[in-house]
């Protein structure tokens, strides 16, 4: 068998706001020091597979940069290695990627020409560990054209996914996209796709002419059901996460925390690799108390951390007090200032004294866009500065590179629910 | 001057048996120091700031932990088309030959003079691998070139009770030395040489091989020799931190020293960063009832228990109730349950079981029998993969040896002195 792993990396995760405002869904930093797709590019080296495609296009500077010659997961290869397939002009035709199948369905001819018989492709959004070798073996004996990674999820969500109904075989028989009624079982699909390579390129020259936004889970797998190719399940029973809102980021962060986590990442057997610059360890100051959280290398902590992940370089001020709250890279948090469950992103100025996350009205969405912060998250974006002694409520949004003047407008209190935005 | 117009060489052969445990297993300049580094790192990147790409390690006493580490060169971007890294070996000349070892510093870099006389740089840079300093050598070459010297010695003032460690300079008022006393007993000055000298390549060449070829050791025998016969040589004085890790109470009080708020050594400098290279850790994870003050912490450590004013090193475990005070704990030791260590030096892998205490005072807190003059300072040692068995109570100035097992112990009482286990 030879494999070549495409990895969709494309997506702007538009429900993480800030987060995903300047970097590509897959680049969001997660668990301290590594970012979304660190999981998907190890579990498949650490699967043996040393071929990897990444297909971008959504504000990939930080991903390219993050990803480099694939250095940190040994894909800095002379054979196979990692390779960026960015949407490109031909002379032809000239598309952005309009779809997940049509992304693949443009870079075929890497496909061809890494002589690849067999075709895994991922989602660089999740967050799972996976070896994928029993897949790829079962995708064999089955002598399958698709293997689908199959997951339960609970009924009433699944109208969030693609449902899968199988024979004792695991065989698919119906394949339904989001389904409005819970009948069709809840075998999920995970976006986790083995594919003959020949069979995979037939479909999608068959496909492509009549639907330019070609898409795996809309076109593409009930297209293959219908004209009964041989397409199988592969059941994953372990931890998976899409961390696709601030809510589930969030909730995903803190469950790190747990004294039993899910996500085992002080396993040596699987270890999760990641580009990261060299600093020195993280330094406790002798009035500083911190429990159960998780701190990196470089950051140097003298006031109170409590249930937080801080990332390397996060500098935490004699006297301020983060609790419950996930902050980025090199953010410098004010003498006696206090975070209460927010996210902070790279860089941030938290000036002396400031409360972010303040007051009790939890449940007073952001008016902006009530959808995506409604659990009483705060976020704040990357370069933000925050002037000293600001109080700012729950569900706020503060945005990328805002400086101290954006806050005027809100006197001392920046109430819950309210976006501070700069003069763009 | 041109970047490569110096050659360096690290002298990293010692056995150093005044480091007891530490050295048992490996050469001093393979020590881990300061959590995360090797003594080496200081050097290796002392080297790469100051732009000399053209590295050769020398080796002799228990290599494989040094060669290991520095690999191809990759985390100081030493793995070069031209120059990079060469780990230089003793080696047979001629078949047959009966071993002979290299007996100090020059005659080390006597038996290499075939791989100098290659070298198309003017200058040679002779350089200690156990030291512990940030220097910028484009000074120190500057100067060498400057002043016309045959050699240059880097020194650095130390206290007069300190003196008679050292190698000691005169100089007149240009700097150019008078007068060398090695290790004096009673001091005409309180410059000390840093073992750091530069050479003109073939000046070096010539005199190793011609009036200096009976000469074993640079201070002893060639530094004093050369200023007899007349020869330029000047002295470069240097003002930071600078640190000789020849004792095992110089490492502690080295490792110490980075505990202060603000370091001699800054090890946090974007502008000087100690390259090294480390196994992909996740953050430092704290639990519900960790208890840490004044502490250094890396990635990949998991504490539960109390950790005060000591060096935690990548992958420590550190047990709920355990207790770690003024000690060093190097790489995936494990302390358990309960125990308490107070002023210990742990080596790698090492455990300690349940509810032991290492490093109890008793009344006579008496110096380690094997090495009294040089372990009576208080600090117990546990050597690499060593374990102690739960509820043992060892005293001060004690040694465990490497690989010592819990039956070694014969009985749980250890009095301050004493040694256990054989050396590996």
């Amino acid at each position: 068998m030879r494999v070549v792993a495409m990895i969709l990396a494309g997506g702007a995760g538009t429900r993480l706001t800030v987060l995903s405002e300047q970097r590509a869904k897959p680049a969001v930093p997660f668990a301290g020091r590594y970012r979304i797709i660190d999981f998907t590019l190890s579990n498949t080296v650490n699967s043996g597979i040393y071929t990897v495609g990444i297909l971008t296009q959504y504000l990939p500077r930080s991903l390219i940069e993050h990803i480099g010659i694939g250095r940190p997961w040994d894909l800095d290869r002379s054979r196979g290695g990692v390779h960026i397939l960015q949407p490109y002009q031909g002379r032809e035709r000239q598309f952005w990627y309009r779809g997940t199948a049509d992304a693949i369905y443009q870079n075929l001819n890497f496909i061809r020409d890494q002589r690849a018989d067999t075709v895994l492709i991922l989602s660089g959004d999740h967050i799972y560990k996976m070896d994928y070798r029993p897949m790829l073996q079962l995708h064999k004996e089955h002598n399958a054209d698709l293997t689908i990674a199959v997951m339960r999820v609970p009924l009433e969500e699944t109208h969030r996914f693609g449902i899968l109904t199988v024979d004792e075989e695991g065989r698919v028989l119906e394949f339904t996209e989001k389904p409005q009624t819970p009948d069709k079982g809840n075998l999920a699909n995970m976006g986790i796709y083995v594919f003959k390579a020949q069979v995979l390129e037939e479909r999608l020259n068959e496909l492509a002419e009549t639907f330019p936004d070609l898409d795996f889970g809309k076109h593409v797998i009930p297209h293959m059901v219908e004209r009964q190719d041989r397409v199988y399940t592969y059941p994953f029973d372990g931890y998976w996460v899409d961390v696709g809102t601030i809510a589930s980021y969030w909730q995903t962060s803190m469950e790190l925390l747990e004294p039993d986590s899910p996500l085992d990442l002080y396993n040596r057997d699987w270890v999760i690799h990641t580009r990261s610059y060299e600093r020195p360890a993280a330094k406790i100051g002798p009035q500083a108390r911190v429990i159960r959280s998780m701190i990196c290398n470089g950051a140097v902590i003298r006031g109170t951390v409590e249930r937080s992940i801080l990332s390397p370089g996060v500098y935490v001020s004699p006297g301020a007090v983060v609790r419950e709250s996930v902050v980025m890279n090199n953010t410098w948090i004010g003498p006696g200032a206090v975070l209460d469950r927010v996210i902070v992103d790279k860089w941030v100025v938290i000036g002396p004294g400031a409360q972010v996350g303040w007051g009790e009205d939890w449940d007073v969405p952001n008016k902006q866009q009530p959808d995506k912060l409604n659990t009483g998250i705060t976020v704040v974006g990357k370069g933000a500065h925050i002037p000293p002694n600001i109080r700012v409520g729950r569900n706020v949004l503060i945005a990328s590179g805002v400086d101290e003047e954006a806050f005027e407008p809100f006197g001392d209190t920046v109430p819950s629910g309210e976006t501070v935005e700069g003069v763009r | 001057m041109n970047e490569m117009n110096a050659v360096a060489l690290i002298l990293a052969g010692g056995a150093s048996p005044k480091l007891s445990v530490l050295t048992d297993v490996r050469t001093e300049a393979a020590i881990p120091f300061g959590g995360k580094y090797r003594i080496i790192d200081f050097v290796l990147s002392n080297c790469v700031n100051s732009d000399i790409y053209n590295v050769a390690v020398l080796t002799q006493y228990r290599p494989r932990s040094l060669n290991e580490h520095i690999g191809a060169g990759r985390p100081w971007d030493l793995d070069r088309t031209t120059g990079g890294i060469h780990l230089l070996q003793p080696y047979l000349k001629r078949p047959g030959e009966a071993i002979r070892w290299q007996k100090g510093t020059a005659d080390a870099v006597r038996f290499h003079l075939d791989f100098l006389e290659e070298q198309k740089e003017d200058l040679v840079l002779i350089l200690g691998g156990d030291h512990v300093y940030k220097m910028d050598y484009r000074a120190l070459l500057q100067f060498h070139v400057d002043t016309r010297a045959d050699v240059t010695i880097a020194v650095h003032s130390v206290p007069h009770y300190e003196a008679y460690r050292y190698g000691i300079v005169v100089t007149d008022e240009e700097g150019q030395i008078t007068h060398f006393q090695e290790k004096p007993k009673r001091p005409e000055s309180t410059l000390a040489s840093m073992g750091i000298y530069v050479f003109n390549r073939s000046f070096l060449v010539d005199w190793l091989s011609g009036p200096g070829k009976r000469q074993k050791d640079f201070g002893r025998e060639v530094i004093p020799a050369l200023v007899e016969a007349g020869k330029r040589l000047f002295a470069y004085p240097f003002f930071g931190y600078w640190t000789d890790i020849g004792t095992v109470q110089a490492y502690w009080e080295a490792n110490m020293g980075l505990l202060g708020e603000i370091p001699p050594l800054n090890m946090d400098d974007p502008e000087w960063v100690i390259h090294t290279r480390s196994e992909e850790r996740p953050p430092v994870l704290l639990g519900e009832n960790a208890v840490i003050e004044g502490s250094l912490l890396c990635d990949g450590a998991q504490v539960e228990g109390t950790v005060i004013r000591s060096v935690i090193s990548p992958g420590v475990r550190i047990a709920p109730g355990a207790v770690v005070r003024d000690s060093v704990v190097l790489t995936d030791a494990e302390i358990r349950a309960g125990a308490v260590l107070d002023k210990v030096i742990v080596d790698k892998e090492a455990v300690i079981g349940e509810e032991a205490r290492v490093g109890m005072d008793d009344e006579q807190n008496a110096a380690n029998r094997e090495l009294p003059t040089v372990l009576n300072t208080g600090l117990t040692l546990i050597g690499k993969k060593a374990r102690v068995p739960a509820g043992a109570v060892l005293g001060r100035n004690v040694v465990v040896r490497p690989y010592t097992s819990e039956r070694r112990f014969h009985s749980k009482e250890v009095p301050s002195g004493s040694t256990i286990g054989v050396r590996p």
